[in-house]
């Protein structure tokens, strides 16, 4: 761990600017080259990180628990929630198309606070545990979560398209909107996040 | 201040720093630590950018103006325009949701697109346009939230659980966001970020 820190910009008090890929000292709040807000500049890192995290939990439960399409099928209505869509999609026969939903769908936003959270925690309690597989998790949860997004776009198509009076017909649900929200709320969560916390203590230990 | 040629970077993925040697055409450079791709030098890069973005935003005009999908069951035939299907979620109730869609999947690619050409034209004429340097951070910005590769992965899906209720067509405007999508895959990732900068910074000083 000793040696990943000591050759990282942030023990030698420096900062890349992940908009011009400038270097310049890492307490600076705005890059010097492209004029960009960098993430001293933005506050408090942990602090946001949790307040989005907050809201992204809150809207899980609308998103999971209500429904997020309402089907008309001959004349007979029934309502789906995510999970529900997952369960009859994998039993019509297409398996591979309800495992990407369901990681997509649930596995990745639940994963996504998890680990976020675990982020912030051991940022808090100053821990050094696995620094390095930390940030490259960290580095793949704010790669993957915009793809979340996949359900918001098959709900929003499916209404457009199945709109065929009594035979057929597909109306939104208020989960779909809940659902959005804590996508792009997951997604503030991790870009608030700065990653560098991770080594800090680590660094502190590292010169005493 | 960071020239084409060699200079140091910190590596985004792992935060490294290290120093990275000026680049022959073709040559990338990867982080010797976690070979996240560090920077690369690829041919005509500002020509690229002109290019796919220009045609990349005549895609997104198309895709708006023809009929995008169909879906036909029993006799019955519905076909909608891109837009007639974000809209519909506006008189089903859910104008949020509407939103959301509308800038995830049109506004902000247009956005990004619109300040491509700007900029790239901009640098290809050797000359800084008003706004160019905050233009180029905001693009590069707003890049995450442009959600087009996305939406057309879930149009598949959609297609996947409907298929066995309906027919489904696919208009000339569906064809026209598929290549929308590619031009815009193209602008994000083909150009090296230090080297636009690189090529802002030199007009700067001039």
């Amino acid at each position: 761990m000793t040696e990943h820190a000591a050759s990282s910009a942030f023990a030698q008090g420096l900062q890349g600017c992940p908009i011009c890929t400038s270097v310049g000292a890492a307490e600076k709040t705005h890059c010097g080259g492209c004029g960009a807000t960098l993430h001293a500049g933005w506050g408090d890192s942990i602090q946001k990180t949790w307040a989005w995290l907050i809201t992204s939990v809150m809207l899980y439960f609308p998103a999971n628990f209500l429904p997020i399409t309402y089907n008309r099928l001959l004349g007979r209505e029934s309502e789906s929630t995510i999970l529900g869509g997952v369960v009859t999609l994998w039993e019509h026969g297409d398996k591979p198309i309800a495992a990407i939903i369901f990681v997509a769908s649930v596995l990745v936003p639940l994963g996504k606070m998890i680990v976020l959270s675990w982020m912030c925690l051991s940022v808090q309690m100053g821990s050094n545990f696995a620094l390095t597989h930390k940030t490259k998790l960290y580095r793949i949860t704010d790669f993957v979560g915009r793809w979340s997004m996949i359900d918001v776009f098959v709900v929003s198509i499916l209404v457009a398209l199945v709109q065929l009076g009594n035979i057929m017909a597909v109306r939104p649900g208020v989960a779909a909107v809940a659902f959005a929200g804590m996508v792009v709320t997951t997604m503030l969560a991790s870009h608030a996040f700065d990653p560098r916390l991770l080594w800090a203590q680590g660094l502190k230990d590292h010169k005493k | 201040m960071v020239t084409t040629a060699g200079s140091q970077m910190v590596c985004h993925e792992c935060d490294l720093l290290i120093a990275v040697p000026a680049l022959e055409t073709g040559q990338k450079a990867y982080c010797p630590r976690c070979n996240y791709l560090l920077a690369a030098h690829r041919p005509h890069a500002l020509a690229m950018v002109f290019a796919f973005a220009v045609s990349g935003l005549l895609f997104l005009l198309l895709s708006t103006a023809f009929p995008f999908l169909g879906f036909s069951a029993s006799g019955q035939e519905r076909t909608v325009t891109l837009l007639q299907s974000i809209a519909i979620l506006v008189t089903e109730g859910l104008p949020s949701l509407a939103a959301i869609v509308f800038v995830s999947i049109v506004m902000i690619p247009a956005a990004f697109l619109i300040g491509a050409v700007y900029v790239s034209s901009a640098l290809k004429m050797n000359r800084l346009l008003p706004g160019t340097v905050m233009m180029l951070r905001w693009m590069l910005m707003l890049m995450p939230w442009s959600m087009a590769e996305i939406f057309l992965i879930g149009i598949l899906v959609a297609f996947v659980k409907i298929v066995t209720l309906a027919d489904i067509s696919l208009g000339l405007s569906f064809w026209a966001y598929v290549l929308f999508t590619v031009c815009m895959t193209v602008v994000m990732l083909y150009p090296d970020k230090r080297r636009l900068w690189a090529r802002v910074w030199a007009l700067n000083d001039d």
